[in-house]
């Protein structure tokens, strides 16, 4: 196995991989087993004022599934912390005492001016390597906290401020996606002082409705809510985030990616759009901690099949290749191509280049083959999507020289 | 590889080894999984693979890191999940089975395997040199699993073996449309990739010829013989022309003179003494070899068949015609070849026990089948030269190699054995277990010994 390890806002991760301030950061023991398995750090259960008492609706999760498979992504409506302080600072202490080599990051949401100061010295005493400040929960039922501060620019650069005063501790901001642009808070987070950007929180979201009750169908007691959703289908989200944040010259902070991210390949994404570490829940939430033994064995196998010596050596590497759609170069065009030879007959390729496509592909119902047309096909490739037959797939996108912009004919 | 994606069972030639799945449908299969909690299928393994975590890494997409768990923990992955019959082992204990069919663990194994063939990923590491030299004797799946783990802790291994290939049964008794030559050969090259020197054309014969090994300097010796000597049946006809073991058959299909043993059974009736998998292979190749009808006599019933149910019922797909809890008493003959079989149906004496010492004919049910070949599968035992081989190496009543079933080795020092040479028949992965197993006890034996 490679050397994992990376340097994170100063701090030596053993592997980049974390576990997010999240249900799967809840306790001291279960972190345990995670950074036994793999994980480098974890970003710890956040924890709120004591004078505000958090306690969680029944049920607080619900799964998001798609045809036969099971959590694509999860609704929660969890909050910060409802364990004691007390109890949680002891599982820090705990943490750093018995995997002094993991990062612990001391995740915090005050619920006045006061409580950031005092909950930064807290988790400071505690013994974490970092705090982030948690902006960005999407559905805090105590007013004024969570993603609201997260869409309250100024709030933010306060609140960092507050901490930043108080310690010399590397500096997180945790930053919601359910805002215009993520950039706009992340500078405010760093003229407050922050010295990173964990992105993103969950996006707010409604797994479902009952058909028969009418109530959402994370139904607390016949009542639902818009909350958190979080899972692979987010990742998209997280990934355009991150790249947004990375290519923000004013910003020039090191980034944690957050959202959807389970596989070595999700993670490698995270690291070449720009993120340093990958925090992640949903996954565990999935699987359970062995998701990152191949996490780790999986980046391991990448990097030496790539040459690529440290983990810091990924980070980054796809955003030369992330432009604006204005740049595209329009003259040049394709269509899809089709290894007619492997085509089984579904047809359903057919079926959506007619009904949502160019409408440029044949059929020929005896031979039960599609007919191409590269002069009509404006190469959406959706029929490419649909196609079931893969190693290589049927269906590719081909260049086509002096090929002029397919444009659908007018009916007649 | 070249395989055919076989349709509705059917054999069309002898070499159509059936097609493994795509990436595409290995993740599909993946999916299925239901990646248990101490997962049953991984305890089910003679050889300790490892489904529950193979599949589980396909599943998260770390496909190199399946094929390491399945290659580092068995050298012969891809032949195990080829010829082992899953269905009564990893995926019999498949949680899927509650709520579903299991999870095609055979198929997603050999599909890693040979991704890992097709990427040149080669995840086996090899410890520096020990300076121990080791001796196997035979390499089939035991000696080659044990020459794998020693090589890989370090030993200089030098497999003797007498055919022309290796292999063993993998090679000279499985037919080509199970398991074919070019996935055998991609398999053992992995052995050699470990430094295991394979001296094919090398018997080793003659009085105390293994234990000789021991004074030309290897430091042990593993004995992976086989059961290659076929039992033979004492009915009248026996020595008939056109009457052959099931061994010496699929032999000859596999490397002997091809167009000699497709004129034994091409446009003929052929019928197989024999009710196990072996009977079922020597059925199908007669099928691929054009035979006409093709019978195979068992004395159990169809319940009770020795042979895999998967092989039988290819068997049947393929036209075989099996005649369950019947006994051959003669082979007739016509002009010195074999011309037919008379035979009777049998039931049990006693309940509990398939010998047939146990069956009782049924008057009135005698049949007499018209057959121009007849094929004995009843099984093989071991070579009959290991005594003269080994004498202080003690063997069993029934000719078998007495082992220390913890340690596997002999009453002789230094002299280990494994495989069906010594357990009888067994399954390929038992072999494979047993040489891991052996290889185990060298290594402490080396360093005991030191």
């Amino acid at each position: 196995m490679r050397d994992l390890s990376i340097e994170f806002c100063g701090v030596k991760f053993p592997t980049p991989f974390l576990l997010s301030s999240s249900p799967v950061s809840n306790t001291a023991e279960m972190i345990a087993r995670g950074f036994e398995k793999g994980f480098g750090g974890v970003s710890y259960k956040t924890l709120g004022g004591e004078n505000t008492k958090i306690v969680h609706p029944s049920p607080r999760m619900r799964s998001y599934d798609y045809g036969g498979k099971k959590v694509i992504g999860v609704q929660n409506v969890e909050m910060t912390t409802d364990r004691p302080l007390k109890d949680n600072i002891n599982d820090i202490k705990w943490l750093k005492k018995n995997f002094p080599k993991h990062a612990v990051i001391g995740s915090i949401m005050g619920f006045s001016k006061n409580e950031w100061r005092d909950l930064a010295l807290t988790v400071e005493d505690a013994g974490v390597d970092m705090i982030e400040l948690n902006f960005s929960c999407p559905h805090m039922s105590v007013e004024g906290s969570g993603m609201k501060v997260g869409q309250a620019f100024e709030l933010v650069r306060e609140f960092t401020r507050i901490v930043r005063e108080t310690l010399k501790l590397p500096i997180l901001a945790k930053l919601t996606s359910n805002v215009t642009d993520i950039t706009e808070p992340a500078l405010y987070a760093k003229e407050g002082g922050a010295d990173g950007i964990t992105a993103i929180n969950t996006v707010r979201g409604l797994a479902g409705v009952g058909l028969d009750d009418f109530v959402p169908s994370l139904n607390v007691y016949g009542k639902g809510a818009i909350s958190g959703y979080s899972g692979p289908g987010i990742k998209p989200i997280g990934l355009k985030c991150v790249v947004e944040l990375a290519k923000k010259k004013e910003l020039g902070l090191p980034i944690s990616g957050c959202g959807g991210a389970e596989t070595w390949m999700d993670a490698v994404e995270y690291l070449l759009c720009g993120a340093s570490t990958i925090q992640m829940t949903t996954g565990v939430i999935r699987y359970g901690h062995r998701v990152v033994e191949d996490m780790c064995e999986g980046l391991s196998d990448y990097m030496d099949e790539k040459g690529f010596k440290g983990v810091k050596d990924i980070v980054g590497k796809a955003l030369p290749n992330i432009h604006e759609t204005s740049a595209f170069d329009v003259s040049r065009q394709g269509a899809a191509s089709y290894d007619l030879d492997r085509c089984i007959g579904c047809g359903q390729c057919h079926i959506v280049c007619q009904d949502a496509g160019g409408q440029s592909l044949g059929w020929d119902s005896k031979k039960r083959r599609p007919i191409p047309d590269d002069e009509k096909c404006y190469s959406c490739m959706i029929c490419s999507f649909v196609c079931p037959v893969g190693d290589p797939p049927v269906i590719t996108f081909k260049d086509i020289k002096g090929k002029k912009p397919s444009i659908a004919a007018p009916i007649r | 590889m070249g395989k055919t994606l076989r349709k509705n069972n059917q054999l069309t030639s002898l070499f159509d080894m059936e097609e493994g799945y795509s990436l595409t449908q290995a993740v599909a299969e993946a999916d299925r999984c239901l990646l248990c909690h101490d997962a049953p299928c991984s305890a089910a393994c003679p050889a300790e693979t490892d489904p529950g975590k193979f599949i589980r890494k396909l599943r998260l997409r770390n496909l190199k890191g399946a094929v390491r768990t399945i290659k580092e923990n068995n050298i012969l992955g891809g032949i195990c999940a080829v010829v082992c019959p899953a269905g009564r082992l990893c995926e019999e204990k498949c949680s899927s089975t509650e709520i579903d069919r299991p999870i095609n663990i055979g198929k997603l194994q050999r599909f890693l395997v040979e991704y890992g063939w097709q990427i040149g990923f080669n995840p086996l590491l090899k410890k520096p040199a020990n300076g121990a030299k080791v001796a196997v004797v035979g390499s089939g799946p035991a000696g080659l699993a044990c020459a794998a783990a020693l090589s890989k802790e370090g030993c200089e291994v030098t497999v003797f073996e007498s055919a022309r290939k290796p292999g063993g049964v993998l090679r000279y008794g499985v037919p080509s449309f199970r398991l074919d030559g070019d996935f055998t050969d991609r398999e053992i090259k992995d052995v050699a990739a470990l430094g295991v020197k394979i001296e094919c054309g090398s018997p080793v014969k003659g009085r105390g010829a293994v234990e000789n090994l021991l004074k030309k300097g290897f430091k042990a010796v593993f004995v992976g013989a086989g059961l290659p000597a076929p039992y033979k049946l004492n009915i009248p006809g026996i020595n008939l022309k056109n009457v052959t073991t099931a061994t010496d058959f699929l032999k000859a299909a596999r490397a002997g003179n091809r167009e000699k043993i497709s004129r034994l059974v091409k446009n003929k009736n052929v019928a197989i003494i024999g009710g196990g998998s072996v009977a079922m292979d020597a059925a199908g190749t007669c099928k691929a070899l054009k035979a006409a009808k093709v019978y195979c006599i068992a004395l159990e019933s169809m319940r009770e068949l020795p042979a895999y149910k998967d092989d039988w019922l290819m068997a049947v797909d393929n036209g075989i015609i099996i005649k369950p809890q019947c006994r051959v008493r003669e082979i007739t003959g016509k002009g010195g070849a074999a011309a037919g079989v008379k035979g009777v149906e049998t039931v049990w004496k006693k309940p509990g026990s398939c010998l047939p010492s146990n069956a009782k004919d049924v008057p009135g049910t005698e049949f007499s089948l018209a057959a121009g070949a007849v094929i004995i599968a009843i099984g093989s035992g071991p070579d009959r030269g290991l005594a003269e081989m080994m004498p202080k190496v003690k063997l069993t009543g029934r000719g078998l190699i007495q082992v220390d079933k913890k340690t596997l080795a002999t009453s002789a020092k230094g002299i280990y054995a494994g495989g069906d040479a010594a357990r009888g028949p067994a399954l390929v992965v038992d072999s494979v277990a047993d040489g891991k197993k052996a290889a185990g006890s060298i290594i402490g034996f080396l360093k005991g010994a030191k």
